[in-house]
């Protein structure tokens, strides 16, 4: 019974914010879109029990809720960002893909160190729109405790998906948590993702698929500046999961520094105190925050930065803006930082080394409608279906068919990651965590496991990878997913036994 | 001749320009006029126009835009230059305008993937404008031709004084 009149609320709502200058079709033609309100939001977090996740994720188009938003945001179970996924190390877990989209879309478990094959982190399965796919693998007893991204990873749509809201935090329980100092302290996972606004029209000043999509709406959670209450003398642990589609957060919080516990997942050796923490799409870091400082209300902010040159910067881009506000609520006993984690192994030595450069140039070939020759382009390949331009990584856009990078299961590489181009390369390897060894020729001053390292524009960083447990095909590309959608992708296949 | 109605140009613009934030110039605004065609046939006479293209060694698509130009009637001079934001700097092109390359015809700048049509019909009507400029890499705009896709893009003019106004849209 309450369903009618929620709905009539609503499309009064609808109306009242069209405003006259609409004509009248057009607004019959908006109105099927306010249907998708009256689809029942999922729960917030869906967690595992005796050891098994059984999750259900439905994939659908919502309507926007965001004052000066899209009207539509693709969501999981009625929310974007999607739900929090709680799992422990050891769980079985079973998740349920329902696609009510009306394109095909599939799932990424970024940062898990699960199988790249069959109904794990398999990049290459399809779900078809109105299809559903059983993803079903079991998490190592020793898998490490840590803030994971479940997002989709259809080559093509990524982008658009993602950047139409879909995504969501995948948390791994274990070791880390079992920390006194960590475990004392109140946890907050913060899903960091910008929307387009209601006219999309930001892409008209540049921010197009080239520079990756941002849009000027910036919500932690998908709420536009949300409290964050600490008590004074109180312990926070921020999770953070940079879950845009090619915005870089450059963190920092007023009069607290930002104590870094764990990056991409994974803790590291000890706490290393930061003034600013920048953070790429795809990467993550659990920061401590003490409330220490006379209680209040501080911005936790993002500052300017520039990802490509000045290309794509908007007005607001060049001011802090702030994500969320901590506020002191209450006093407890000072709770200590922690002061060593869980140390981060040193890999052997690599049996290899590879060079990757990745850039933007005209890929030659079949390309149909090139009206001009264009000997002395960079990268261009010269095979078959050349895609004009896009992004290439040593000169070849992605194809899924061919395998660009054979390694042994077992084996350790170094992977040196060049950036021949004029903006920023976010780059991620699934399945396997690697090591930052230097940049820019400089070595790196604390070991750490990433997944995911940013390579800025012009620049060369070393990355160590240790290819462990899992043989298969997978997949390593810019987390600027309109550049992964663009042909920023290789495919890398592990050979070997699982043993 | 009319001034651009406000609705045509991009929501953004409209806000900035009703707020007050933007004065639109005058000469901008009457050098916006839907349908040209009597000035694009006059503009493909065979007269080489001198065009400086300026861009960083690294990129990757500045080269396809000089193509484009030439291929147009236009003898352009490619300078690959370490400073690129100077020479932005120089020709007035707003920060938030910025492309990867940047030119300069008959005293106007042009900023970033602009199409010919475009430069012969500001070199025409030769609008009160410091220049007019693509901000960012369209895909699918001259010189970044792909089989991935096309974006449509608004050509924007800009004045000494940041007033910034619709040129022309892509496609119309
Ligand atoms: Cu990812
Ligand atoms: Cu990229």
């Amino acid at each position: 019974m309450t369903t009618p009149m929620r709905r009539r609320q609503v499309l009064g709502l609808g109306f009242a914010a069209l405003g006259t200058a609409m004509a009248a079709p057009a607004l019959w033609r908006r109105l099927p879109r306010f249907d998708a309100l009256a689809e029942p939001t999922g729960a917030a977090t869906l967690a595992s029990h005796g050891g098994v996740a059984d999750l259900e994720l439905v994939a659908q188009s919502s309507a926007g809720t965001l004052p000066g938003g899209p009207r539509e945001v693709l969501t999981y179970n009625g929310r974007s960002p999607g739900p929090l996924l709680e799992v422990k190390a050891g769980d079985e877990v079973r998740l349920r893909l329902r696609n009510r989209l009306d394109q095909p879309t599939n799932l990424h478990f970024h940062g898990l160190h699960i199988p790249p094959t069959g109904t794990g982190d398999n990049v290459f399965l399809t779900v078809p729109p109105g299809g559903t796919t059983d993803y079903a693998f079991r998490l190592a007893k020793d898998h490490p405790a840590g803030l994971f991204y479940v997002h989709p990873h259809q080559h093509g749509l990524s982008a658009d998906q993602v950047f139409g809201g879909l995504g969501g935090a995948l948390v791994v329980r274990g070791d880390l948590d079992r920390i006194p100092e960590v475990a004392a302290a109140r946890e907050s996972v913060l899903v960091l993702k910008d929307y387009a606004s209601t006219s999309g029209e930001e892409a008209a000043m540049g921010v197009g698929r080239m520079l990756g999509r941002e849009g000027p709406l910036l919500t932690v959670n998908g709420t536009i500046n949300p409290e964050l209450p600490v008590a004074s003398g109180g312990l926070l642990r921020l999770r953070l999961l940079n879950a845009s589609n090619a915005r870089i957060y450059r963190l920092a919080l007023e009069g607290h520094p930002l104590v870094l516990i764990a990056t991409d997942g994974r803790a590291i050796g000890t706490p290393e105190p930061l003034e600013e923490l920048l953070l790429a799409p795809g990467e993550r870091a659990d920061v401590l925050v003490q409330g220490n400082q006379s209680p209040g209300t501080y911005r936790l902010l993002t500052l300017p930065y520039r990802r490509s040159g000045h290309m794509g910067i908007a007005d607001a881009d060049q001011v802090p803006q702030t994500l969320a506000t901590l506020r002191y609520a209450g006093t407890v006993a000072p709770l200590p930082l922690p002061t060593t984690l869980i140390p981060v192994p040193v890999l052997p030595e690599p049996e290899r080394t590879r060079r990757f450069v990745l850039g933007h140039a005209m890929e030659m070939g079949g390309m149909g409608g090139m009206k001009y020759a264009m000997g002395g382009m960079g990268g261009g390949g010269t095979g078959m279906g050349g895609m004009g331009m896009g992004f290439q990584i040593n000169g070849q856009a992605f194809e899924p068919d061919r395998i660009d990078t054979r390694v042994r299961l077992g084996s350790t590489e170094d992977w040196l990651l060049v950036n021949d181009d004029v903006m920023d390369h976010p780059f991620h390897l699934h399945v396997n965590p690697f090591q930052v060894i230097s940049r820019a020729g400089r070595p790196e001053s604390q070991r750490r496991w990433k997944d995911t390292v940013l390579v800025r524009a012009g620049e060369e960083v070393r990355i160590r990878v240790a290819f462990r447990d899992f043989p298969g095909r997978t997949v390593y590309h810019c987390h600027n997913l309109d550049h992964e959608d663009l042909g920023l992708m290789g495919v890398l296949q592990i050979d070997g036994q699982a043993s | 001749m009319s001034p651009i109605p406000l609705r045509r140009l991009p929501g953004f613009l409209s806000v900035l320009i009703r707020s007050g934030a933007l004065a639109l110039v005058a000469g901008a605004a009457v050098a916006v006029v839907a349908g040209s065609g009597s000035l694009a046939a006059r503009a493909s006479t065979p007269a080489q126009i001198p065009v400086t293209s300026y861009r960083s060694a690294s990129c990757g698509c500045c080269k396809g835009w000089v193509q484009h130009m030439r291929a147009n009637g236009f003898a352009v001079r490619d300078v690959v230059v370490a400073d690129l934001p100077a020479i932005k700097q120089r020709l007035g092109v707003p920060t938030r305008l910025s492309s990867c390359h940047t030119a300069e015809v008959e005293g106007f700048a042009l900023e970033g993937h602009v199409p010919a049509a475009d430069v012969k019909r500001l070199l025409h009507s030769r609008p009160a404008v410091a220049g007019i400029a693509v901000p960012g890499m369209p895909l699918g705009s001259p010189g970044m031709e792909s089989a991935y896709g096309k974006e449509p893009f608004t050509v924007l003019a800009f004045t000494r004084t940041g007033a910034i106004s619709s040129f022309s849209r892509h496609p119309q």
